[in-house]
């Protein structure tokens, strides 16, 4: 037999030689995939490890792949954030009757399902009583206040209403309409996964599904003519930011909503001329939320001083990589400008840079620095408190660091405590937390906002979850105030009812806000144009936000 | 009598130790990173200020230039040598504790006392190690101390094992009959008269389990299981990935830790290396033959069989 | 001969226990876990849900409130019937045929690693033992534990950017391209190996060491048994010594080793995979970790204990047969 010393040594010799035959046989192999026929439009959006072949729009989204609800299926009106009106689509208008206690909403004429029967109010009417029979298909609760949904005659369905809640047009807008000549033979919905969607929306042809790809055609029957200029649309399977970002910046993704670090110098410095992004702040802010159970944190002027204490340009500079730009008086961000009250803007004096007041206020509201220079509580004890984060995200991770050594300057001593997401979560729902960073509720207008941080529908004791004001702080008139807001459909009753809320908001100061909420955008030019820039604005660049991102679907054109 | 010659024995297993240039130089390579970790936090800037312009490259001020936030890197290497190293060193030190008992006891006892604590040891041996990790330190509140704990909890089952099976070698000895015979108690027994004897058997254990500790310690931090908001080497790789440091180009912000914790492990292996060259009878018989033999012969570590020698 | 089927009954026996240790545990840690799926999903959307969805996401994923030990119950039956539930983070698939694809590859991958680094660190191990104190063995052993001393993700890290990203050698991601169709065909199957490099060349590297180690430290304790000294003072050349007597008696105790690293191949080389994205279980289970996905996570262990105790008792079969003084 032969020695194996004389194997050995023949391998040591072969092996490079193998290696590059390996990698030019490879390397020639793997090009032919990029003649055939037109670019597909690449999007990059989800992050999962592996595609399931899921398009049920009706349950949580997550489930069903991007953009089952939007993309796919369609909604009847979509919300411009940029323009801040319902942009008509399967819906051509609708009236408030009887007291605002019924919705008449008109549909499109001539849409037809890409199987090629017609879209009626019966489809809608059945899409809305399924979710009626099944809790789980109803995720935004509407029928927590509707009565009745009725398709009157082919164009025409009748909402009626348990009670006065103008601010559940919204939900009802937004939901994706399946045709009822399918899913009623359909035995669970639930758990029916949908292969082969039959659809009205852009793309509904489903070219080519595996685990790692999958591509999504036109639908030959789509109601806008001429639309969508983009034939097809590619998915890869991205697991981490990591790999996107890879992706994103060899150029070949096309459209993306990822956060990116330093992205000038890493994505755009690599193909000037096509590489863009844009980041719109179009909701609400980042806050840092304090417990207002907890003694000291209790207090009005100190959650200000706390407030003053806060270097937010530091923070947007070193977590947010000047992303974005610290959080207005209101916490409204640009894209909800519009409802900013001025008496509110001026007497938020207290959302700034100012240590020395910062120092002033704490002083003065009794709590006096120790001998390390850390306040102390009336009972003598030193102030200290844990800023709650997820591990993982790592930019709230450094702004709640940068808070940190901010606080220490007016003698407040806190520490950066990180933990896995459902801990998380759990501890703030509970009220279990001292303070910690997290996001606002969004919506059309700052109601939903306000009405998270400073109502008491939601408000529960510590050690009861609570999905929404974790900072338990609630104001009896933001509760009328809220009251009334979903009783009127007047665009001037509604702007005075925001103003209202926002000078509490700016008197009591329940939570702190850092920084406007951006979303994130990029954009390849080189295969594709008419996105939506800074200088374009027709609808939001990011993926991210369902329904509006049919409107760049349909509007983007190959080159 | 017996601690006379436990005594002796260490000695001489030390003089030995500082003989052998293998044990020597890892040892060194150790120590001064331990110095390092020591020391070195009270002469660098703060490796938390966010001090300069972000990812710059290595200068005169910022020798290994500035992370993703700006803050120094050479700041953030030296101060995250601390916790990795004494985290590592702890682990190792109550794997080889518990290995030491359980394996101790099991081995020496043997009959049922054997059965129940090889069960054990055998149930947490066949424990898938890395996911069982993740799920705890997931769930249990980020710092040292989960840390310490899932890498102990993880990682005991090998070396008790290893321990009981020497300790089975041993108790077979005369030694260990003339001692019981002479009505010295068992724990006695275990302590002063084996243990010493499985001194180099401890002493790598304990620096393979470190070594461990070291390496799944940094693979979990990196993962961001770890506390992220304190410094570590773990941590300071999670940071530099979550800042994109290779696709920036940006390579001082991940190679110097990834160095270090080569060097530490390396210099570690290496005394491991040495302690099995001055223990193992085997190599150094060798050793001893090797000086009589002619040069070129007796090299494929068979006792050589030769004709003549003076 | 009917000593040795009570000795691998007695090892069943003790796997089978092992196995319930393990499932049980399996089964109430996710549990102790804080948190609970559906809340995860909810805040997963940053504000835009709004908060009466909680009650339909419960429905959704059947999360129910019947007390533990009866969930324990139904688990344990369930197991027995092979039914591993509905994923949460992949909802609706169910567990089996998420976990189905990812084990392939990770076999795939971690499978062939493991062989490649095995014989090779063993042939390794022979060579420096019997070139001992030569140059071979001066290098290779402090070189290769260097290797091995980097922490695993680091160096596959390095390897991704410089081969990959840098030089564009490799691919970045994934088990195979988007041009080739997965089965049985030749073009995906080169292209799967061609994926499949980069991480097992990184997974070798690092392991290889500590293979090479073991079989030299064994080898060296056999070398010096009296019989290889007589078979030497019988004039038997060194190749036959080395190959037939000493390396053949000194890769038993490796061997063990190996069979259980073999189980340990289906936890997944997590890191690896993390990296490379390639679709494997280690990457799964992170993500089932991440989501609170009890379903799959609790599939996942299950498939990791059984492949572990698996293969443990195969390689007790297999040092049965090679191994004549366990047959006592």
């Amino acid at each position: 037999m032969y020695s194996i010393h004389c194997i050995y040594q023949y391998a040591l010799k072969l092996s490079p030689m193998v290696l590059i035959c390996f990698i030019l046989i490879f390397n020639c192999c793997t090009q032919h995939e990029k003649n055939s026929g037109p670019p597909p439009f690449v999007i990059s959006q989800e992050q999962v490890s592996s595609f399931v072949r899921n398009f049920n729009p009706l349950i949580p989204s997550g489930s069903s792949r991007w953009p089952t609800i939007s993309g796919i299926y369609e909604p009847l009106f979509i919300y411009n954030s940029m323009t801040g009106i319902y942009v008509p689509w399967l819906a051509t208008g609708y009236e408030w009757k009887d007291g605002n206690l019924q919705l008449d909403v008109t549909l499109r004429e001539n849409v037809i399902w890409s199987d090629g029967e017609p879209f009626t109010a019966n489809d809608v009417s059945f899409t809305f009583n399924l979710k009626k029979t099944n809790a789980a298909l109803d995720p935004r609760a509407s029928w927590g206040y509707l009565k009745s949904v009725e398709a009157i005659n082919n164009h025409l369905v009748r909402f009626k209403f348990l009670r006065i809640f103008v601010p559940g047009l919204h939900a009802l807008t937004e939901q994706a309409i399946i045709p009822k000549h399918i899913w009623e033979n359909i035995e669970d919905p639930v758990k029916f996964t949908n292969p082969d969607p039959v659809a009205t929306g852009p793309f509904t042809e489903i070219l080519r599904f595996d685990h790692q790809i999958w591509e999504l055609g036109r639908n030959p029957h789509y109601w806008q003519e001429g639309k969508p200029a983009v034939e097809r649309l590619r998915f890869y399977a991205y697991p981490t930011n990591e790999q996107a970002t890879i992706a994103l910046i060899n150029g070949e993704v096309d459209w993306a909503g990822n956060f990116i670090p330093a992205i000038d110098r890493v994505f755009v410095g690599r193909d000037p001329d096509n590489h863009h992004y844009w980041f719109p702040r179009v909701g609400g802010s980042i806050f840092l939320y304090v417990n207002t159970t907890k003694p000291f944190l209790d207090n009005i002027e100190v959650r200000k001083a706390i407030s003053l204490a806060i270097n937010r340009e530091l923070i947007v500079r070193v977590a947010m990589y000047d992303y974005t730009i610290p959080a207005h008086p209101t916490a409204l961000a640009d894209g909800l400008a519009p409802w900013r009250s001025e008496t509110a803007t001026e007497n938020g004096d207290w959302v700034a840079y100012d240590i020395n007041r910062a120092n002033e206020m704490l002083d003065e509201a009794g709590f006096k620095k120790g001998p390390n220079g850390i306040r102390l509580l009336p009972d003598g004890n030193e102030l200290f408190f844990d800023i709650s984060i997820v591990s993982g995200w790592s930019d709230w991770i450094r702004a709640a660091q940068v808070i940190s050594q901010n606080l220490k300057m007016v003698g407040i001593n806190t520490r950066v405590k990180t933990r896995d997401f459902g801990a998380w979560l759990s501890s703030m729902q509970n009220g279990e937390f001292d303070m910690g960073i997290a996001w606002t509720e969004k919506g059309p207008t700052p109601y939903r906002l306000y009405r998270g941080l400073m109502s008491s529908e939601f408000l529960k004791p510590v050690g009861e979850t609570a999905e929404v004001n974790w900072h338990r702080f609630a104001s009896d008139e933001v509760d009328s105030l809220c009251i009334a807001f979903e009783k009127t459909s007047d665009r001037d009753e509604i702007k005075q009812i925001i103003y209202r809320m926002q000078e509490i908001f700016v008197d009591n100061a329940p939570a702190i806000p850092l920084f406007a909420e951006p979303s994130w955008g990029q954009y390849n030019t080189k295969r594709f144009t008419n996105f939506p820039t800074a200088k374009n604005p027709y609808a939001q660049i990011s993926p991210n936000y369902p329904p509006e991102n049919l409107l760049v679907l349909v509007n983007v054109e190959p080159k | 009598m017996a601690s006379r010659k436990s005594d002796s024995i260490l000695f001489r297993w030390v003089k030995g130790i500082i003989h052998n240039k293998k044990a020597l130089s890892g040892s060194l390579l150790v120590l001064s990173f331990i110095m390092i970790a020591a020391i070195g936090p009270y002469i660098t800037v703060d490796p938390n200020a966010f001090l300069d312009t972000p990812l710059s490259p290595p200068s005169a001020s910022h020798w290994f230039g500035t992370t993703g936030q700006g803050q120094d890197v050479l700041a953030q290497t030296i101060s995250g040598a601390r916790q990795t190293l004494l985290v590592g060193f702890a682990t190792g030190f109550f794997v080889v504790l518990i290995g030491a008992l359980i394996g101790g006891i099991s081995g020496f006892y043997g009959g049922k006392v054997d059965d129940v604590l090889s069960m054990i040891i055998n149930v947490f041996l066949v424990m898938p190690g890395l996911p069982l990790m993740v799920i705890l330190a997931s769930w249990l509140p980020p710092g040292p101390l989960t840390l310490t704990g899932v890498l102990v909890i993880t990682g005991w089952a090998w070396n008790s094992r290893v321990i009981r099976s020497q300790m089975m070698a041993l108790r077979d000895r005369d030694f260990v009959s003339a001692a019981i015979v002479s009505g010295e108690r068992n724990i006695r027994i275990i302590l002063i008269e084996i243990m010493p004897r499985m001194l180099s058997l401890l002493a790598s254990s304990f620096i393979g389990a470190s070594i461990y500790a070291i390496g799944a310690q940094v693979g979990l931090e990196f993962l961001g299981l770890g506390d992220v908001s304190t410094i570590t080497w773990g941590t300071n790789l999670y940071w530099a990935s979550n800042d994109l440091a290779l696709l920036t180009g940006s390579w001082w912000t991940f190679v110097p830790t990834g160095i270090c914790i080569a060097f530490v492990s390396f210099g570690l292996t290496l005394i491991n290396f040495g302690i099995d060259e001055v223990t193992n009878p085997r190599l150094i018989s060798e050793r001893n033959w090797r000086k009589y033999l002619p040069k070129g012969k007796g090299n494929d570590g068979i006792t050589p069989v030769i004709k003549n020698h003076a | 001969m009917s000593t040795s089927i009570q000795y691998l009954l007695r090892r069943l026996g003790f796997y089978a226990i092992a196995a319930w240790a393990a499932l049980t545990l399996n089964f109430f840690i996710p549990r102790m876990m804080p948190g609970d799926p559906a809340s995860i999903i909810f805040a997963r959307f940053r504000g835009k849900l709004n908060p009466e969805a909680m009650v339909a996401l419960r429905e959704t994923f059947g999360l129910t409130d019947e007390p533990l030990m009866g969930q324990y119950f139904t688990y344990l039956k369930n197991l027995l019937s092979g039914d591993l539930g509905i994923s949460i983070a992949y909802f609706p698939q169910p567990v089996t045929e998420i976990i189905s694809t990812a084990l392939l590859w990770t076999i795939f991958l971690a499978g062939t690693s493991l062989i490649i680094s095995f014989s090779l660190g063993t042939l390794l191990g022979t060579l420096v033992a019997w070139k001992r104190g030569g140059r071979l063995d001066s290098f290779l052993p402090p070189a290769l534990a260097f290797f091995g001393a980097f922490p695993y993700f680091w160096l596959a890290m390095v390897a991704l950017f410089a081969f990959g990203f840098g030089l564009g050698w490799f691919p970045l991601r994934h088990a195979y391209g988007d041009a080739v169709t997965p089965g049985f065909n030749l073009p995906f199957i080169i292209d799967a190996i061609y994926h499949a490099f980069l991480p097992a060349l990184t997974m070798v590297m690092v392991s290889l060491g500590g293979w090479m180690l073991s079989m030299r430290n064994t080898m060296i304790t056999t070398l010096g048994a009296d019989y290889i000294t007589f078979a030497r003072a019988k004039g038997l050349p060194s190749k036959m010594v080395m190959l037939k007597y000493a390396a053949r008696n000194a890769i038993l105790p490796n061997f063990t080793g190996f069979g259980m690293a073999l189980g340990f191949v289906l936890s997944g080389a997590l890191l690896t995979e993390i990296i490379f994205s390639y679709p494997g279980q280690g990457y799964l289970l992170l993500e089932a970790v991440r989501a609170q996905d009890f379903p799959l996570m609790q599939g996942l262990f299950m498939t990791i204990t059984l492949a572990v105790l698996g293969a443990n008792w195969l390689v007790d079969i297999a040092i049965l047969f090679l191994d004549p003084r366990t047959r006592r």
